[in-house]
């Protein structure tokens, strides 16, 4: 059998692979190391795993079509790709639990392993998407190919709208299901979230200009003021709610006023707004 | 040149056996637990916590007056800060009581803990286990 009549080359998707579970343990491993996410594995209702599971898998289409490792992929590609992820997510997370003794087979009911390893996983498979096409870009297929291709394709709104989803969700979402939160957004003074939201409008906007400086330079000064506080005002908004859905996930908002809530939110929302501005660097 | 390139392209886009095979054990995996999430979905009814404590004398040589504490917990939902009160009792009344703390419990789970009493457990005529508090998640 020629290598040609059998597509990619084994060895280059074991490559794949390789960097796929190097990056999934990369961005996953605080998450698999924090209690307050086994908690919320047996907590968590089945419906409530349902959820995380679908929204995951748009993420992962969403990232695997505009960043992935292969620009030119067909939509079915991008599927298999994305279930290929979430699988192996799924491994290493029932895996590392398993190694970390936070899953007994023995003595533990299916619901509570199910729970554990499925949020895991979740949290994992992004990662090992990011991996997959982030760490070491040695493709064979041509840069400038590829550049060409990713400046029609890629950098369009929608683009960087899913591209800053994924990296709220995975910078925000390593702190978001501890107590941290919580104390900080009960502690805070309203001057205090006032601080906490200009600071992140900063770092957006600081992170936005040296992204965009790279890409647009030939704009004129009042289109890119214009296309600096859209980006800006998205990234943000796409941060917070990310941070929104993340809290609500891990059972933040029950039984908190709404205030409480909104200065999870802001809290939060420091961290994933630098997430969800720096998603855009993420293309190369 | 550009012929070659292209069938490149269409090769890249081609899977091998072994990206099938990962995507095989994936689809299944995924499909299997959506499945089971679904009918788990589906027959869900949300009950709150049973908790049910078990007690057996379990001397070992460094506390001879041991005993092994099994709670269970039954219900549907999982119950958090456990406080299990085992009491000694002798003629109905309390000889010496003894608490054990358990952070969580989870639905159809095990946890197991010991109580070791200062008076010798035979002195009693029975061992009282009650389930003090536990709150919810």
């Amino acid at each position: 059998m020629s290598e040609t009549e059998n597509g990619r080359r084994v060895s280059q998707s074991l490559k794949e692979y390789a960097r796929g579970i190097a990056g999934g343990l990369l961005f996953s491993f605080p998450l698999l190391y924090t209690m307050e996410v086994w908690w919320a594995g047996f907590i968590a209702e089945p419906l409530d795993l349902l959820v995380l599971m679908v929204v995951t898998y748009l993420l992962l289409l969403g990232y695997n079509r505009f960043a992935g490792m292969h620009p030119d992929a067909s939509w079915q590609n991008v599927f298999i790709d994305s279930v290929e992820e979430m699988g192996i997510g799924l491994l290493i997370s029932f895996g590392v639990l398993l190694m970390l003794n936070r899953i007994e087979l023995a003595h533990m009911s299916m619901d509570e392993i199910m729970g554990k390893v499925v949020i895991e996983a979740m949290a994992v498979s992004i990662g090992v998407s990011i991996g997959t096409a982030q760490l070491g870009a040695s493709q064979e297929v041509k840069k400038d190919d590829r550049k060409a291709r990713q400046e029609n394709n890629r950098n369009s709104k929608v683009a960087l709208s899913v591209l800053g989803l994924c990296g709220a969700l995975v910078v925000g979402g390593n702190v978001a299901p501890t107590e941290e939160i919580l104390m900080l957004g009960v502690e805070a003074q309203p001057g205090h979230l006032l601080m906490m939201a200009i600071f992140s409008l900063l770092q957006s906007v600081v992170v936005v200009f040296f992204s965009n400086f790279r890409g647009t330079a030939s704009m004129s000064p009042n289109g890119l003021l214009f296309n600096m506080a859209f980006d800006t005002c998205m990234s943000y908004l796409i941060a917070l709610a990310v941070s929104a859905f993340v809290l609500w996930f891990f059972g933040r908002f029950d039984g908190v006023s709404f205030w409480v809530g909104f200065a999870q939110v802001i809290v939060l929302g420091v961290l994933a707004s630098l997430g969800a501005s720096a998603g855009r660097l993420l293309i190369k | 040149m550009d012929r070659k390139q292209d069938q490149e392209t269409a090769n890249a886009d081609k899977k091998n056996w072994l990206e099938w095979a990962v995507f095989g054990i994936s689809l299944t995996l995924v499909l299997a637990i959506l499945a089971y999430l679904g009918y788990m979905t589906y027959v869900h009814k949300p009950t709150p916590p049973d908790l049910v404590v078990e007690v057996k004398p379990d001397p070992s040589a460094h506390s001879p007056h041991r005993y092994h504490v099994l709670l269970l917990n039954k219900g549907g939902a999982t119950a958090e800060e456990v406080l299990v009160e085992v009491a000694l009792m002798q003629g109905g009344k309390e000889v010496e009581k003894g608490q054990l703390q358990i952070p969580f419990a989870p639905q159809d789970s095990k946890k197991e803990g010991w109580v070791a009493f200062s008076s010798k457990p035979s002195q009693a005529d029975s061992v009282l286990t009650r389930v003090v508090s536990y709150k919810k998640p």
